[in-house]
């Protein structure tokens, strides 16, 4: 059974989509501007796994956009 | 004026900004600490799916990190701490291997635990689990499916 997500859950969500996009830009610095072919790699195989954990948060919110209450609790 | 100084900027190569090392480095620190930060949320999670979620991006991101480090190190441009000496390690053990005898003799006096001796038991003991011992939480099989990005 999915719970309602709480307020501190959200939060770690929407800092860690912000990690996600900053992580994901400075993959892509290196992949425009490195030298060295190995770290190019790893940091372009990076960035779609860091774009693939974007769509994972925020599919997760989306999942319990419906489950939240409208009014404050208790 | 302003447009030669533009102009020069313009021809400064990111390499010179920032050497490439350095930027490796900055993404390492950052999966460094975002793997913290998902062991964090997923302690904190009070839902089941969320908790999941947070422990699989973790693993995926300590991968990332492990195969970052990796190609880092293959390019020299990580220098790993030196190894520790032999009478450091010789006397860590022998001073160790105390505490883990007396967490034994503790448990032991408390019941918990059959015999006190560590090593060929332990093995055993996780093999059949007699009443009341803890028993080893089987790995959860979607985790398996995770890895085909990675290796």
């Amino acid at each position: 059974m999915m719970q309602p997500i709480t307020a501190k859950e959200l939060e770690y969500v929407v800092d860690s989509i912000s990690n996600e996009d900053l992580l994901m830009k400075q993959c892509a610095v290196v992949v425009a501007a490195g030298s060295s072919p190995a770290l190019k790699q790893v940091c372009g195989q990076m960035i779609s796994m860091h774009e693939q954990h974007m769509h994972t948060l925020l599919n997760s919110l989306q999942q319990h956009q419906q489950l939240a209450p409208t009014q404050p609790q208790n | 004026m302003h447009q030669q100084q533009q102009q020069h900027m313009q021809a400064i190569s990111m390499q010179t900004l920032m050497p490439e090392k350095d930027m490796a480095y900055t993404v390492l620190a950052d999966l460094k600490r975002v793997v913290r930060e998902y062991a964090t949320a997923a302690t904190e999670s009070s839902c089941p799916q969320t908790r999941q979620m947070f422990t699989n991006l973790m693993n995926n991101t300590l991968r990332m990190q492990g195969n970052l480090f990796n190609a880092m190190q293959q390019q020299n441009m990580y220098s790993v701490a030196s190894p520790a000496l032999r009478q450091e390690v010789d006397k860590q053990i022998k001073e160790h291997q105390q505490v883990v005898q007396q967490a034994e003799q503790h448990l032991q006096q408390l019941g918990l635990r059959q015999q006190a001796s560590f090593g060929a038991q332990y093995n055993q003991q996780q093999q059949q689990p007699s009443q009341g011992q803890y028993i080893q939480p089987q790995v959860p099989t979607h985790q398996q499916n995770q890895n085909q990005f990675y290796m």
